[in-house]
């Protein structure tokens, strides 16, 4: 046991994306409100391991500090969650720290998250503004509509709903919860809307809402608590509904 | 339509799985274990139901493209569905997160438990030629040797559990899958009437055992020289 006022930590580092990962310990004074951001940040200065070996310093990635950008997302504990959040004094010693495992490692704690935006960027996860031409203004939302939007709208693409996922993996295409969501919320979108059958084709493929196998993991890590699993059922019945559209329809 | 792209027909695949899961195995499994539960109404019952189902006609291609094919699709999908997946319920330990291994582990489970009850039961009945009326007295006789043993009630026990609790999930599955629950609070109060149903099941299926176990019965031929 690390003695009082001592901060232990134990990272999962690895050099390249290909290289084995090893195991370090750091031993840091204690500091009143310390996070696990502040801590990678006195190792930063100082990265010398409880052996008294001189070494690199550990990598990760933060941005906002505020958990609203989802950059420092990682293995907290056994856990997925933000780590300029994770409060050193809530956590039990020693805090092991690991990277995301379904994503590929850049280096220690940083990990490469491409694929979030590219399925972001596959189902439109956007607003069409105008082109060559007006498309007018949009109508006014109505306030309960706005309300559920931005619950919706909260996603920092974290990962964290992908990783507890046991449906997401390395080796399939699953889009995931986070994805599926943004199809909800721009399909909801009076402007959004006008692209919602694209959307839903996309959703409608490998890797789409069919791969989902209802473990509902994602809705207890995401720490914007956005309604995943409603979403899920949201787009299977929009999905459900165009299925039946594209075989009696069309 | 047109031709479909890859990833259409994986889309369709798992639909079809899905369908597959309720209509017609779903709906088999409720139907089978309804009209055995007439074995604790009484025998004769039960014998009349078996014989009208064995002499139902075009009953070889009700069993292949009703049940078959379906159960076979279905257990092969699943098997390809566990098998892409990476489970995690011992690091996330949540309740929904235990029955989605549940609903894999229970799949699995009956997959074995139906070559088993298939070999002792319609594999025999063939292979010796039980046809129409006969098969009646016949099955009955193999099911009071099943129910003999306490090796053979266990493994009914667990093969009727494991399929009622699959079936009884993979309904709760399958009303999100195609958006028929949606908000929160509905999940949850159908997956309360889900389990019900699937207790009404269990129920039905742990009397019949209940029933051969305590009262092994000699049955009459049906037919008068049958045998
Ligand atoms: C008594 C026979 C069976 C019945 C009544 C049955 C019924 C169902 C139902 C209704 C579903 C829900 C579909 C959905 O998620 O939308 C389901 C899902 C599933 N079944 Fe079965 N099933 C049976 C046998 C099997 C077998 C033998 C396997 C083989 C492993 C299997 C594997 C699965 C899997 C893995 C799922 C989950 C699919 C997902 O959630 O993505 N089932 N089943
Ligand atoms: S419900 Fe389960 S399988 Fe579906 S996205 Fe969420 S964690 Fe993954
Ligand atoms: S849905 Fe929640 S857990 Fe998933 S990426 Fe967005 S914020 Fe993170
Ligand atoms: S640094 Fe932005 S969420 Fe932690």
């Amino acid at each position: 046991m690390p003695e009082d006022k001592t901060i232990r930590l134990k990272i999962k580092r690895q050099d390249q994306p290909d290289s084995k990962a090893y195991w370090e310990e750091f031993d840091l004074p204690h500091k009143p409100r310390a996070n696990v951001i502040s801590c990678l940040m006195d190792i930063q200065m100082n990265p010398v391991t409880r052996q008294e070996k001189t070494v690199t310093p550990v990598v990760w990635e933060s941005n906002c500090l505020e958990e609203v950008c989802g950059s420092c997302t990682m293995i907290i504990n056994g856990k997925v969650r933000q780590a300029c959040t994770a409060l050193i004094d809530a956590l039990p010693q020693p805090i092991v720290l690991e990277p995301l495992t379904k994503f590929p490692i850049v280096r220690d704690l940083q990990v490469d998250r491409t694929r979030m935006f590219e399925n972001l960027k596959k189902v439109k996860a956007w607003i069409h503004i105008d082109g060559t031409y007006n498309i007018g203004e949009g109508p006014v939302i109505p306030e309960k509509q706005r309300a559920k939007a931005y619950l919706l709208s909260e996603c920092m693409t974290c990962g964290c709903c992908l990783e507890a996922c046991p449906q997401f993996t390395k080796n399939n295409n699953f889009v995931g919860a986070s994805t599926i969501s943004q199809v909800r919320l721009f399909n909801m979108h009076p402007t959004g809307a006008m692209e919602s059958e694209e959307r839903l084709e996309t959703i409608m493929g490998d890797g789409g809402i069919a791969d989902c196998g209802n473990a509902q993991v994602c809705v207890e890590v995401c720490p914007k608590k956005i309604p995943l699993t409603e979403s899920i059922a949201e787009i299977g019945r929009e999905t459900t509904l165009q299925l039946l559209k594209n075989l009696f329809l069309k | 339509m047109g031709s479909i792209t890859k990833g259409q027909a994986h889309f369709l695949l798992l639909k079809i799985h899905s369908l597959t899961g309720l209509v017609p195995i779903g709906l088999f499994l409720t139907f089978h274990l309804l009209v055995n539960s007439l074995r604790t109404v009484g025998v004769l019952p039960y014998q009349w139901s078996i014989d009208v189902i064995n002499n139902l006609p075009f009953l070889i291609w009700i069993e292949i493209f009703f049940i078959y094919i379906p159960l076979l699709f279905h257990s092969f999908m699943g098997f390809y569905i566990t098998q892409v997946a990476k489970m995690n319920a011992i690091r996330y330990r949540y309740p929904r997160n235990w029955m989605y291994v549940m609903q894999r582990l229970t799949g699995a489970v009956v997959f074995v438990f139906l070559i088993y009850h298939m070999g002792t039961t319609v594999v025999p009945k063939i292979w010796n030629g039980h046809h129409l009326f006969e098969a009646a007295p016949f099955l009955i006789e193999v099911m009071n040797q099943e129910f003999a043993t306490w090796t053979g009630r266990i493994i009914y026990l667990v093969g009727i559990l494991s399929a009622t609790f699959h079936f009884a999930n993979g309904l709760w599955a399958f009303c999100i899958s195609w958006g028929i629950i949606i908000g929160p609070r509905a999940q949850r109060n159908a997956s309360i009437v889900f389990m019900l149903f699937g207790g009404v099941l269990t129920v039905l299926g742990f009397a019949t055992v209940l029933e051969f176990s305590l009262h092994p019965v000699d049955v009459e031929p049906t037919l008068k020289g049958a045998f």
